[in-house]
């Protein structure tokens, strides 16, 4: 059987579509060879499907039957079609891209502080002539939807830090999917070197307009030098028919700190992947995450955190909460090698069923190697305490705004830890909108 | 301010309540008093309006409007207030948020507008000191990381914001120093009116001693076995309850 009969009909598309805008895509034509060994792989692997235990619970069919193309040009919008998604009093930096195209006009990038480097992906590649594309540089296993935006990928946000600098202001990095057209698809890319003793706050926010159907996948990679420290915090608030998938590989030296805040609140469906690598001695990195699947929406994280070498730390928490017949996923591997003796370590996922419809799986999963670590692990499905609703109830408070209330108190002190008041606020008021009643309560946040 | 006429409720199939007759006039203070088990607290949670309770029988009339038709929440937004045995945390949201969205529950109720930020601060304010709590526990998430006493003080100070018509206090008195069970009874005492009635559900004459009460209900199995004056107190103290079921069984026949 010849390699072409093999190739679905839907595989068969997105090699088309690269055929027809692989001459406009950015870097050289060394990049472009890694592009097209990327894309045989993705065409090789295929869509994930649901016989695969990584995706058991999550079916991309509604993607991959559709057609989903790039978009050429960013569609034209202005500071009012994304006003309402700027943290009300957030002082920061914008980076902006509209269908997967960088877009100045909407964006801030002055007076970025010495030895910083802020810039669109795409214009750091044409420019870097030896740059390399790979599905993912630093994971050996990113899967196919990572080789597919390796492939496809038309911009993001490159970032690099030189040793000691510190970004001042958090970097808001903005993704647009305009919804002018329907059945659009985002490829974005980011990447972010972090020199030696440096530190950067990022934002990184995935968003939605209008109604029609299109298809985000999304890649970030952050490489942590000694004792660098990021805070990435990644916002989701794709529209009603967007299917999401984000992937995020870090690697971290030595000494490294990296903080991870997912809020998960759009998409029709929502695929997130969060990993790193913790490859040598007292790296730390902190895995938070809430989602809020609410009506039909479907939102899986998956995270692997790997231990690699001795003395690391870990620590993850996850919340979800499920209304209507929202369904979760979530999936928590930690994985500690032989030689990571002394790792500490400990997760533990939650979550919140408001209603008998809504369904979550979550799980987490450890794999240990060495014979001295501490490594806890938790996980919780329940709902709301009766007696708390009662309790408010009996002050005045109506049957939903006592839910909403409780909700918001399970979730707030997880989103608290983002750190950002401005930010913090923000999803929390993002939160109790999309909860039955909780518009009245909005200004708890 | 009250009638409860032939009250019967269970849970689960098994009868908790069976035929309480009560009348609670404007302005009185009614204790009601009884072994474990009697159904006090079941008799102050529905009243409250709590929904785990099956009401077999009976009717609550409570300013001339069935109470057992209403809501949980339209109970307190007319002016029933339930001080709980076992107050709940919810860290995150504080004191003063759900007393503000208390009374403006209340305000829409009735039809008003919400409460001036400025006036509804001078007003906790100057409840709050006679709890003998600070602003900054106001400012706390509700009850979170409270002891037991402080809880108790938090629900004489909500009960003292929400100036209730009628408060049923579920054993608030229960678990408290002597310093703060003058704080739970001096806040009783300081919303006594001739517009106010108050219900104390409690195991202990102590109470009685700094909030003297109108009258005393003795509960027990379900009924009201005897009634009196304060004096009941004094009289339970010496015998205890081991006479009642000779009580009951005079009642029943």
């Amino acid at each position: 059987m010849s390699a072409v009969e093999q190739i679905e009909p839907s595989i068969d598309h997105y090699l088309a579509e690269y055929a027809r805008v692989e001459r406009d895509l950015p870097g050289s034509d060394e990049s472009k060879r890694g592009r097209s060994a990327e894309l045989a792989r993705f065409a090789e692997a295929g869509f994930p499907n649901t016989r695969q235990e990584d995706w058991k619970y999550t079916s991309l069919a509604p993607v991959e039957k559709r057609r989903f193309e790039l978009s050429d040009t960013p569609h034209a919008i202005g500071m009012d079609d994304i006003a309402a998604f700027l943290p009300e009093g957030l002082e920061a930096y914008r980076l902006v891209l509209v269908d997967g195209h960088f877009v100045a006009g909407l964006s801030d990038l002055d007076r970025l502080p010495e030895g910083v480097t802020v810039r669109s992906f795409a214009a750091w590649l044409n420019d870097n002539a030896g740059a390399t594309v790979k599905a993912a540089q630093i994971s050996e296993e990113p899967g196919s939807l990572s080789a597919m935006n390796a492939a496809l990928f038309t911009d993001g946000a490159y970032i690099e830090t030189a040793a000691g600098a510190v970004l001042d202001k958090p970097l808001h990095v903005i993704s647009v999917a305009s919804g002018a057209v329907d059945e659009r698809m985002t490829q974005v890319r980011h990447r972010y070197v972090m020199g030696e003793n440096s530190q950067a706050t990022i934002v990184e926010h995935a968003i939605g307009l209008g109604d029609k159907a299109y298809f985000a996948n999304a890649v970030t990679e952050a490489v942590m030098g000694r004792n660098a420290q990021l805070t990435r915090v990644r916002l989701q608030q794709e529209s009603g028919r967007g299917y999401h998938v984000s992937s995020f590989f870090a690697e971290q030296r030595r000494d490294s700190r990296v903080y991870n805040h997912g809020v998960d609140l759009g998409g029709r469906l929502a695929r997130i992947n969060t990993n790193t690598r913790l490859v040598d001695q007292n790296a730390e990195v902190h895995f938070n995450g809430v989602y809020l699947p609410t009506g039909r929406q479907h939102i899986d994280n998956h995270t692997r955190i790997e231990h690699a070498t001795e003395h690391s730390i870990s620590r993850e928490r996850y919340k979800g909460v499920l209304a209507g017949h929202g369904r979760g996923v979530f999936n928590g591997m930690i994985l500690i090698q032989k030689d990571a003796q002394k790792t500490d370590s400990d997760l533990s996922c939650d979550a919140l069923l408001l209603s008998d419809k809504a369904e979550v799986d979550a799980k987490p999963e450890l794999e240990i190697y060495a014979d001295d670590v501490t490594a806890g692990h938790g996980s919780t499905v329940g709902q709301l305490d009766e007696d708390a609703v009662f309790y408010l109830k009996s002050r005045g408070v109506d049957e939903e705004g006592a839910r909403a209330i409780l909700t918001y108190s399970f979730a707030k002190s997880l989103i608290e830890q983002i750190g950002m008041p401005a930010v913090a606020r923000y999803v929390e008021a993002a939160m109790l909108v999309k909860l039955p009643g909780g518009t009245a309560f909005a200004d708890l946040a | 301010m009250i009638s409860i006429k032939n009250l019967h409720a269970e849970v689960e199939g098994k009868p908790i309540l069976r035929g309480i007759d009560l009348e609670i006039p404007d302005g009185e203070v009614h204790a009601i008093m009884g072994p474990n088990g009697s159904g006090k607290s079941t008799l102050a949670s529905i009243l409250a309006g709590r929904e785990e309770y099956e009401i077999t029988e009976g009717s609550v009339i409570y300013k001339d409007k069935e109470l057992l038709e209403l809501g949980a929440d339209e109970r307190a937004c007319e002016g029933v207030f339930l001080g709980f045995q076992y107050p709940v945390e919810i860290p995150g949201v504080s004191n003063l948020y759900l007393l503000r969205a208390a009374l403006n529950a209340r305000r829409k109720y009735r039809g008003e507008p919400e409460i001036d930020a400025v006036d509804f601060m001078q007003m906790a304010q100057e409840k709050i000191a006679h709890v003998g709590m600070s602003m900054e526990m106001a400012k706390r998430g509700v009850n979170e990381d409270f002891s037991g006493g402080e809880k108790k003080r938090n629900e004489i100070f909500q009960m003292l914001m929400l100036e209730p018509s009628l408060a049923v206090l579920d054993e608030t008195d229960s678990g408290l120093d002597i310093d703060a069970l003058k704080v739970v009874s001096d806040g009783i005492n300081r919303l006594r009116s001739p517009e106010r009635s108050v219900v104390l559900v409690t195991h202990y004459k102590r109470l009685l001693e700094h909030c003297v009460p109108d009258r005393i209900h003795v509960l027990y199995q379900g009924r009201i076995v005897r009634s009196g004056g304060p004096e009941l107190a004094d009289t339970l103290e010496a015998e205890g309850y081991a006479n009642l079921e000779t009580d009951e069984a005079a009642t029943a026949s």
